[in-house]
């Protein structure tokens, strides 16, 4: 499998991959997350987990199981970490002890290296008996609630390292070495291969969008931090001097109770106009986003708050030059004038969509950027190589 | 000179490459004053990481900024002066990190620049991952060969890293060519080149071909 990204990165690069993978030889790898699909983690474990097997890696991926009143904590850890607000279940930090100790007892954590992703399974540390032990935070923990944070990074402290999605997120209270490692897209996924587009003409009519007119795309739940509203107000402005479309494309989150107010929200901020389309398509709904953002004039992530933001990846990796919400990683992704606009307001948002729709010339070099950016930088097997790397260097090969 | 292409080489070369996956190096600079602060305090690697970063075009800068700290003072501080004095400091061999560091304080300590940024710089440093690509050149025509066609990472690794570090005195290219060849011409024109100023890996990979051809292909 891996030698078909061979064509996309190069002989050189698949070979460094190699070459570090070869540091690792015969030692044993695990990754510990909390759900088994579902989510950017599971995504990119799905694919990075196999790999590493295919470089003669003995990899395992194992998921740690909980209650309803645990994942209802991890979830309030979750929005704490990222919000700066704390509002905890009773007994909380209880709740999360006890299920700590019930995976710790279950799984064999006897690996050489051992990655635990997120918060969920942090406190596993207290079970290790052997190997490094690396904590792989995936959400932005620059502005926690305090005291989530001082009771999770108790745990986090007795790790060998972490590693963090962007310097942004590291932390001046950690003293284990922070590793800056972006996440990845696939493009070899359904969400990011090449289609014809005879699939996205055919998608884009499903959904009653004109492929003849212009349309602005925003793939995201719908949540405050996405900015749907700013969204809508951007796409009004447009609409005063282009017969643009706009289609707002989410997917429903059983564990995200604000969704359903939100999208109420917009759908009162669209108001009648035919030609806003805020659509909720079942999870995996992979080909659909891919013929979204392929069939977008202009691909926007207006994010107020982010922890990555690969929707923008996905886009650019599609030559789509993208206006994202100048927060969380987004500015690592895109490059303001070189590959997109970073902006603040939807004003700014609207100024840079208008501007985009009628040059169609700095659309095709933004997005030959734009690809070449996530070519280099956010591809999969880059990460891959990172976590070999990191690996590698735990142990002190 | 060109009868010296097949001759073989009392020791080959053998091709290292190295990556330098980043760490936080538990410094931010919000002023010129946290940024000279910050410089003394890192260590070398991430000096390194931070003036030869842009050259590995992985990382998207505009080209016209040869280092981070340039960059940063220019979109953040908004001095585009004092950015480009910083992007054009001098790496040249034998200077090293800790040349370049001394230099950037320098530079940094009078520079009247009062504005804090919005974005803070983030110190990040390194530790490198080095490894061997298996490959070796036995003679002259061998090490162009693969000087033409091997990984950035490596020529990186033998032309700047160790020599920047301190690791070497001179670049590996260099001290081959005379150590094996006596050609202390072609060696010294290698070590003319400012790896500092490149901001495009192929480029500095096709100046060093094209000093190569001039002097060994060409006479």
């Amino acid at each position: 499998m891996i030698e078909r990204f061979a064509e996309i990165i190069g002989e050189n690069e698949l070979d460094s991959i190699y070459k570090i993978a070869e540091k690792l030889k015969g030692m044993s790898v695990l990754h510990v997350n909390s759900t088994p699909a579902g989510g950017g983690v599971a995504e990119i474990l799905s694919k990075l987990v196999p790999l590493m097997r295919e470089l003669g890696i003995n990899t395992d991926w194992k998921v740690i199981r909980g209650d309803t009143e645990f994942f209802k904590v991890t979830k309030s850890f979750h929005n704490s970490l990222q919000n700066g607000i704390g509002e905890l279940p009773q007994g909380a930090f209880e709740t999360y002890k006890k299920w700590q100790e019930i995976n710790g007892n279950e799984l064999d954590l006897d690996y050489d290296i051992i990655f635990i992703h997120d918060p969920q399974p942090a406190g596993l540390i207290n079970f290790k008996r052997k190997g490094k032990w690396i904590w792989r935070c995936h959400i932005d923990i620059s502005n926690p609630y305090e005291p989530v944070w001082n009771f999770l990074r108790e745990y986090i402290q007795k790790y060998e390292s972490v590693i963090v999605s962007s310097a942004v997120f590291a932390r001046d209270d950690l003293k284990n070495p922070q590793y800056i490692i972006p996440p990845s897209i696939d493009p070899l996924s359904i969400k990011n291969r090449d289609i014809p587009d005879i699939t996205v003409k055919r998608i884009l009519y499903k959904f009653d969008l004109d492929p003849e007119r212009p349309i602005i795309t925003q793939i995201s739940r719908f949540d405050r931090a996405k900015d749907p509203l700013g969204v809508i107000r951007a796409y009004k402005l447009v609409k005063k001097h282009s017969d643009v479309q706009l289609a707002y494309v989410g997917s429903p989150a059983s564990d995200d109770p604000e969704g359903e107010e939100v999208y109420k929200e917009t759908v009162q901020a669209a108001g009648n106009d035919k030609d806003i389309k805020l659509l909720v398509l079942p999870p995996n709904s992979d080909l659909e986003v891919n013929a979204f953002q392929r069939g977008a004039t202009v691909v926007m992530q207006k994010s107020i708050k982010e922890g990555f933001g690969l929707t923008v990846s996905e886009a650019l990796w599609k030559k789509k030059a993208v206006i994202g919400g100048n927060t969380g990683g987004i500015p690592l992704q895109i490059i303001h004038g070189i590959n997109g606009y970073l902006v603040n307001t939807p004003e700014e948002a609207a100024h840079y969509a208008l501007y985009l729709i009628r040059q169609k010339s700095i659309r095709e070099k933004l997005g030959e950027a734009g690809r070449e950016h996530v070519r280099r930088n956010f591809l999969i097997t880059r990460e891959l190589r990172d976590y070999l790397m990191v690996a590698a260097l735990s142990l002190g090969s | 000179m060109r009868e010296l292409l097949d001759k073989p080489a009392n020791k080959p070369f053998e091709f290292y490459a190295a990556y330098y996956p980043p760490i936080y190096a538990g410094y931010k600079a919000f002023d010129i004053d946290g940024l000279v602060q910050g410089i003394r305090k890192v260590d070398g690697l991430s000096i390194f990481y931070h003036v030869f970063h842009p050259l590995f075009s992985s990382h998207v800068v505009p080209e016209d900024m040869g280092n981070d700290f340039a960059t940063w003072i220019r979109d953040e501080l908004g001095d585009r002066l004092l950015a480009q004095e910083v992007s054009d400091i001098e790496g040249k061999e034998p200077r090293t990190v800790e040349n370049v560091r001394e230099d950037l304080i320098k530079i940094l300590s009078e520079a009247k620049v009062n504005r804090s940024a919005n974005k803070p710089f983030y110190f990040i440093t390194c530790k490198p991952v080095i490894y061997n690509t298996g490959k070796i050149a036995k003679n002259l025509a061998e090490l162009v060969d693969m000087l033409a066609s091997i990984s950035v990472r490596s020529i990186a690794y033998h032309f700047i890293f160790k020599r920047v570090m301190g690791y070497e005195d001179k670049n590996d290219f260099s001290k081959w060519i005379e150590e094996n060849y006596g050609l202390t011409d072609l060696s010294k024109r290698l070590s003319a080149l400012d790896p500092q100023t490149y901001t495009d890996e192929e480029m500095l990979r096709q100046d060093l071909l094209k000093i190569f051809e001039q002097e060994v292909l060409a006479k």
